[in-house]
């Protein structure tokens, strides 16, 4: 995304930044329909039907979630299970719902009512990982419509697809969706000595915390750990870390960033996501 | 219980039980003023529950092959390092894991 940005120039129009939008859903679209084919394949050969599967995919969104479910239910889990589990397994969605429109206030009440339900780890990622100028409804739009049609073409093609698909095909493409997590966090850990450390010590803790869980209450605590770490590392880092925006925002007397703040920092591109260079410390014993 | 009805129960609750953890802070929890703080941790938050969603769930990713796995995620690892575009990595990752499989 950081190359990306830099090298075409900026949209203009609502159609363009519509456009871009769809353009950087792309890895998304990349992942979400191998993915989407995956689960079909899964969820069928549970139990589920064709509706189902495909209502599955409609009205919860959710990868991991879905498999979690598909898990479940194969299982024969009570309901009540099945409500507790997937609430573990989708909490980071409050968190990141919340991240999402406090990044993107404009809106209406209504539109959040609807838009909410198309946050996702990916969608979430990109939006909240992309420059302040790409904050506005085509550009959303473009980024959120397009995964969650993705996800639903997917799982149609699982569907349809289900009979023809080799196993080893289909076992490979559950990578494809860490691949692009992976692919999402580098350039952040590249550009930032103190951020590397943070997403390294996540990635410890959380292995190690998820094995002890395990171990010790079996594989649905594997979640709690990941909302535990997920937190954590984000409340620790945030002691040594700056935000590339936060001096617009706050050491200004008024915070109010409208159409100026945002001119302001439309030249800058991603140039000012290496909060390295010019780090304030507020903590550096941490 | 009929096995369907049972499927078609634990398809809504899912949907109930997940909608609203997207929708309120997006709405009840929306007007909510952020200090410098609250501002860092939300910047921080998707680096670090990106990398708590891959690390260590990538690794059981491809069923019981750990290995291809691993392979993949070196994959992966090694083509963003290089500044690889987000789908080339996504696609190539899969490839390689496709070829551990049949490989080896």
């Amino acid at each position: 995304m950081k190359q990306n940005t830099k090298k075409a120039r900026d949209p203009q129009t609502r159609g363009e930044f519509y456009l871009r939008g769809a353009k950087d859903s792309l890895p998304i679209v990349m992942g979400y329909i191998p993915v989407g084919i995956a689960f079909a394949v899964l969820s069928l050969s549970t139990g589920f039907d064709a509706l189902q599967t495909f209502l599955m995919s409609f009205t919860v969104y959710s990868g991991a979630g879905q498999f979690l479910g598909v898990a479940l239910a194969g299982s024969g889990a009570g309901l009540v299970a099945v409500a507790i589990g997937i609430a573990i397994i989708n909490f980071r969605y409050f968190i990141m719902s919340l991240c999402v429109f406090a990044r993107f206030k404009e809106l209406s009440l209504l539109k959040r009512v609807g838009f909410s339900h198309l946050v996702t780890d990916e969608t979430f990622a990109i939006f909240t990982t992309n420059d302040k100028k790409f904050v506005n409804m085509p550009y959303f739009l473009g980024l959120f419509t397009t995964s969650y049609i993705a996800w639903n073409t997917g799982t149609v093609l699982g569907i349809l697809a289900s009979k023809i698909l080799p196993q080893t095909v289909t076992l490979s493409l559950g990578i494809a969706l860490y691949a692009l997590f992976i692919a999402i966090i580098v350039p952040g850990a590249r550009a930032s000595w103190r951020m590397a450390l943070v997403i390294i010590g996540v990635a410890v803790s959380n292995s190690v915390l998820t094995m002890i869980l395990t171990s010790e209450f079996g594989r649905s605590s594997a979640s709690w750990s990941l909302v535990v770490t997920m937190v954590a590392g984000a409340l620790i880092g945030a002691l040594f870390i700056k935000a590339p925006d936060e001096d617009t925002l706050f050491s200004k007397s008024d915070e109010e960033k409208g159409a100026g703040g945002e001119v302001f920092k439309a030249g800058s591109g991603r140039t000012d996501k290496a909060p390295d260079s010019d780090m304030k410390l507020t903590g550096d014993g941490q | 219980m009929d096995n369907s009805l049972y499927l078609s129960l634990v398809i809504i609750i899912m949907a109930v039980v997940t909608y609203p953890l997207r929708m309120l802070p997006a709405t009840v929890f929306s007007k909510a003023r952020f200090g410098r703080y609250m501002h860092r941790v939300l910047y921080i938050m998707p680096y670090t529950a990106l990398t708590a969603l891959v690390f260590p769930g990538v690794f059981s990713s491809v069923g019981s092959y750990h290995y291809a796995a691993v392979a993949g995620t070196a994959a992966a690892l090694i083509l963003s390092l290089f500044k690889t575009s987000l789908s080339v990595t996504v696609v190539l990752s899969v490839v390689v894991v496709y070829l551990v499989l049949v490989l080896f």
